[in-house]
This record gives structure tokens, sequence and C-alpha cells, in this order.
């Protein structure tokens, strides 16, 4: 019988596209969404996933960078240092601030590095220096681009005049913002304190645990919180999400029920326009349980290749969105397609309802009645 | 006729539409048998009642009254849920439009009902291109039903009728949608049908031309079966009609034309040469 069911989808080549595409529309508005939230939480989360630290130590009960502030004595490096297993310590400054160049300002992330060792630095470079020195910053390469500087051009960010000495990748934020590195020197000369920095990035001995590490530092050291990178980052995802859930809840409500309503309609006339045919089958003798799985086959079917298309199309701007300059970052994850690929179905059974409803309540009698 | 061997038997039936005032008895007391091979026509005017006795002999609709046996099985008193079975295995269906299904081919619209049936797709398809090829369809196996002619969409239906194999035949005015040509190639095709496959066929028609291949015509008015009497066609409508019920009567060059409404008449008579030939008179 499924192939009654593709036949019957692919004769009315106008309904077949409505329905196709009203869900592929619907289920496109719930895959960018995710796709837009998973962007964030990947950007948000780039730079402690890459800044090479397995333990990230910060101010009590401070999980995370992003809308966060963290302060710590400077003095708790050694301290750091001393607790076993421990590899390599180093104290970062972080401090949500703008690049300027001329009227143009964008939102930063600055980072403040040591410069002795690559932890918490640039991960990818593709001009320049690796590591600021003292006078200099390394910024993000778009930013560069969409400010119109390059390499030994001056920047300022925390109010001071910065030469651009290298141009890293991967290192664009939400909202058009980025990450940007400048010598640790400068980040405290700038803020004017000595005595604080705001994150201590562990490295742990080959073979020792990160999470053992985290617990040893916070037994020896008060007042702080310590956690894996992936703790870290996890928590980072988290407040992507709390800030997210509402407006993704709804959209996701939206585009179900945008979906519900075009596969609905189009499969309720699609079932009205073959009552007569659906009649004539329960009149030669096919079951109600025949014609049910026809018209689910049609739903099912319809929702199948509406979310591909939207999946395709997800995907397609995935590659563009960057490449058009928008400051958006997608990234479709596999929780969002099989979310996706959930409400499809539930999409699919809902509107084969009344279908079916239409279906068991046909006479087969009129048949013989020319109806 | 040897009752025991009847393929179907219908004792006393009578079927009853709503109830009180409203009350409207489709079909009173008809009795029938019909044995294996026998073309049985019934006939009657509009509002006769054939298509509810065609609905009650198809196991589409249940008598009020009385009893219909299938091969010796009362199949009026078998359960709502074991009816489908029954008309899928044991009868075939021929419309007076074809009903086939739009989207599906010639192919698919026979292998689909032996499939229904619960034969696999390559069985009921090989088995439907066999009797599509029998019917002289080969070259339109994968053609959709709106790249076929009248006839050919009716030869569909009539191999759709033949897949699973039935023993009664049910055809509700095969030929009304076909020329007078395809109309007897339709009437030679269900005539062997009965004669050379032992199959059973009772035909609802108004078509005067399918009497010469029936065994048998019954005439059903007001619900009942009655004696066929003096039958003529109305020249203009080409409507049966008694003889003696005619609305209208008219003597032409030695022959009475009878009609079924006094504007056929009329019509007649302006112009007596452009109909004579299409109705029956008395000499």
């Amino acid at each position: 019988m499924i192939w009654l069911a593709v036949r019957n989808l692919f004769q009315n080549k106008t309904r077949f596209v409505i329905s196709i595409g009203g869900v592929a529309l619907a289920l496109l508005l719930i895959l960018v969404l995710d796709a837009v939230v998973t962007g964030v939480q990947r950007q948000v989360t780039a730079y402690i996933e890459n800044s090479g630290a397995d333990v990230i130590v910060a101010q009590e009960d401070v999980r995370n960078m992003h809308m966060a502030y963290s302060a710590l004595p400077a003095a708790h490096e050694t301290h750091i240092r001393n607790v076993a297993g421990v590899a390599a310590v180093t104290p970062i400054h972080y401090l949500t601030n703008l690049i300027e160049v001329g009227n143009t300002r964008n939102l930063a992330y600055v980072i403040g590095l040591p410069g002795e060792d690559g932890v918490g630095g640039p991960w990818r470079i593709v001009a320049g220096k690796t590591l600021p020195a003292v006078g200099e910053a390394i910024i993000d390469r778009g930013v560069a681009l969409n400010s119109g500087v390059g390499l030994g051009d001056t920047v300022k960010i925390l109010g001071e005049k910065f030469r651009v000495a290298g141009l890293s990748e991967g290192t664009e934020t939400v909202s058009g913002g980025s990450v940007a590195f400048i010598a640790q020197r400068d980040f405290v000369e700038a803020r004017r304190d000595t005595g604080s920095v705001s994150f201590f990035f562990v490295r742990v001995r080959q073979g020792e645990s990160p999470e053992q590490i985290a617990a040893r530092i916070e037994q020896r050291l008060d007042n702080v919180t310590a956690q894996t990178r992936e703790q870290f980052a996890e928590r980072e995802r988290q407040v992507v999400n709390d800030m997210s859930t509402d407006i993704v809840a709804i959209m996701n409500l939206v585009g179900f029920l945008i979906g519900v309503a075009v596969m609905a309609l189009t499969m309720y006339t699609a079932t009205w326009a073959r009552r007569a045919e659906y009649g004539v089958l329960k009149a030669l003798g096919a079951r109600n349980g025949h014609l049910y799985r026809v018209v689910l086959g049609q739903a099912f079917l319809s929702v199948l290749l509406g979310f591909s298309l939207g999946w395709g199309i997800t995907l397609l701007l995935v590659v563009l969105v960057p490449r058009v300059g928008l400051p958006i970052a997608l990234e479709v994850s596999g929780a969002s397609l099989v979310k996706v690929g959930g409400v499809s179905l539930v999409i699919a059974g809902v509107s084969a309802l009344l279908p079916i409803k239409q279906i068991a309540g046909l006479d087969p009698a009129r048949v013989f009645r020319g109806k | 006729m040897n009752m025991a061997n009847a393929t179907l038997q219908i004792n006393h039936v009578t079927k009853r539409f709503g109830a009180g005032e409203t009350q409207v008895m489709a079909v009173r007391d008809v009795s029938l048998t019909v044995a294996p091979g026998e073309i049985v026509l019934i006939m009657g005017p509009s509002g006769s009642g054939k298509t509810t006795l065609l609905s009650m002999l198809g196991a589409l609709l249940k008598p009020s009254e009385g009893t219909i046996a299938l091969h010796g099985t009362t199949i009026s008193a078998l359960k709502e849920d074991r009816l489908p079975d029954i008309r899928l295995r044991q009868f075939g269906f021929i419309f007076q439009d074809f009903n086939l299904l739009s989207a599906l081919t010639a192919l698919e619209n026979v292998a689909l009902v032996a499939e229904l049936a619960g034969v696999k797709y390559g069985t009921a398809h090989n088995k439907a291109t066999e009797i599509l090829i029998e019917l002289g369809l080969g070259a339109r196996l994968h053609f959709l039903p709106e790249k076929l002619s009248g006839g050919e969409k009716q030869r569909v239906a009539i191999a759709r009728a033949l897949v699973n194999d039935p023993t009664l035949i049910l055809a509700d005015e095969p030929t009304a949608n076909l020329d007078s040509k395809i109309g007897h190639e339709i009437m030679r095709l269900l005539r062997a049908i009965a004669k050379e496959q032992g199959r059973s066929v009772i035909i609802v028609s108004h078509d005067q031309r399918i009497k010469d291949i029936a065994d048998r015509v019954l005439w059903l008015e007001d619900g009942q079966f009655k004696e066929m009497k003096t039958r003529a066609v109305d020249p203009v409508c080409g409507m049966s009609i008694e003889g003696e019920k005619a609305a209208a009567i008219f003597e032409y060059k030695g022959t009475t034309f009878y009609f079924c409404a006094k504007g056929c008449r009329d019509e007649f008579e302006r112009m007596p040469e452009k109909f004579q030939e299409g109705g029956t008179g008395m000499a």
C-alpha cells in the first residue's frame, strides 16, 4: 500500500510542493534557531575549548566567563603551582571591553596574557605573531577586515592604543564580538590593578586526572572554584541555554504549529479529494487499516521530505551565512536533528488524524450511487 | 436449478431506510438464485431499488429482512468486520464510472486489489500483468487511467474484478459510459467470463443490448421483481418503458412509438426521421 501513498503524494504537484515546502519552512524555523543557539554556544566556548587548560580556577562560585566577573589574588599562583599533580599555572586577565578603530567599535573579550607559554592564547593565527608583546594586540581577522585595519595598524583597547601584531581565526563570538589578546603588563597597567587576576589556567601532569586536581585546588585554597575545562565549557553552554530557552521554546512551538497546520490542511484536502477512491477501495474490500496506512504513509513521507528539505536549507545557510558577513555562526547539532525529527513524527501523526476520521466514516455502499 | 450448487441465493430480502412516516422500503421481499456461470440482468426504472439490491448482493449493505447466501454461507448474517474479506475474495465489482485509482497505472490498479487480499507484491504484479495481457491491454500496463480510452478503462476494471478469482461478478451499468462498439466488446467479455470461466455475473443496467448476452432478465420495479411486460424504448431519450404505462404514444408510418414523457413525444413529432431508428415500436 505504501506505493499508493507515494503515488498519491506525487500526483498533484501543487499540493505536493505546498505540503513539502510548508513543512520544510516550519522545520527550518526550528532547525535554524537551534543552529543559531548551537553556534552561539560554540562561539562562547571556543576560547575555553581551545585554551589548552585542563583546569580553570576562578573566584568562588564563578563558573563561566560570559557575562561573569572573576577576581583572584595574584598570589594564589604559587599555591596552585604547589598542588600535587599541577604541571603549569597561567594567570589570565579578562574583561569585556571594546576594540575601537576610529568610530568603529567592536565588542571584545579582552585577554591579558603573560606571554610565557601558549596556554590561554590565540589558537589559530593567520597572520603575524602568535603572542602579543607589550604595546601589541592580536585581534580577530574578521574584526580587522570589518574595521579596515591590518598588521601594523593601531587599535584602541581598554582605552589604550595597540599595534596590531597578529590576526587570529575562530575567535569571533556572539553579536559581532571577538576575543582580543594583549600582553598581561598592558592589561594590568590599563586596569591599574597589579594584585589580582581573573582566572588561573592550570595544566596537569601527564596521567593526572583534571577532576582530582580541581578538587585538590579547592581543598588547598579558600574562596575559589576549580573546574575542569569540560565542566567550565558546559556551564558556558548552560548560560546560553538559560538565556535562550524561552525564545527557543516559543519558536519551536510556532514551528510545530505551522507544520501541523500546513500538513493537516494538505492531508485533509488530499484525502477529501480522493474520498471517492477511498470509498471504491473500501467497496472492493480494503479494510480501514489498509487505508489508514496509506494516509499515514503519505503524511510521514511528506514530513520526511519536508524534514530533509529543511535540513538541506539549514546546511546551506550554515555555509552561506558567514560568507555574506552576518555575525552569526550556525551549527547543526545531532540533538537538534533528533528533536526536529521527533517533532516531524508528531506533525505527521497529528496531521493524519482528521483524514483517518474521514476515511473511517466513508460508506462503501456510496460507490454504487456514483458519489 | 440445483439450490445446493447455487453461487448466490437471496431469500425474501427486504430493505427499509428510515423509520415511521419517513420510512422508505427500497427492496421488498425479493428472492433470487444465481447458478455458477449464469448471467443475470436486472433492469428497472430509476428509483426501483436496483442500486440498493446490488449493494446488498455485494455485502455493502445489510438487508432489513431475509437472507443472502454465497455458496451456502449466509453473508447477510456475518459481522461487519468479516465482510471486507468476502468482498475482496468472493466478489468482483465493475462500476459504471470504472472507478480506477487515478494515481496508479493500469497494472497497479489491478495488482493493488490482489495485494489487499494478501498476495505478495511480485506475485500480484505478475498475476495482474497476465490478466491485463489476456484482456488485450499488454501495451497499456503502465498507462495512467487518464491516458486510457473508456473501453480500456473498463477492461482494466474487469481485470481488477477478476484478479482475486471471484465466483461472482457484480456489474453496475458496465456499458453506460461506452460507445456502441466498445459496449459490445465489454458485453462479449462478460459473457466469456461467465461461460468460459464459470463465474456468475449479475448486471444492473438500462442497456437493452445486454439482454442479448443474459441468461435471465429480471425487471425490478418498486423494489420487487415483476414480470417483464411489453417493453419499448423511448426513441428520444432511450429509456426502457412498459408499453402499457407509457406517458405518450405516437403512430408514425404504421408503427406505434412509446414515450416516457410528453416532452419526448413532442420532440419526436417535430423530427420523427431523426429518432425512429433509436427506439422500438410496435407495428
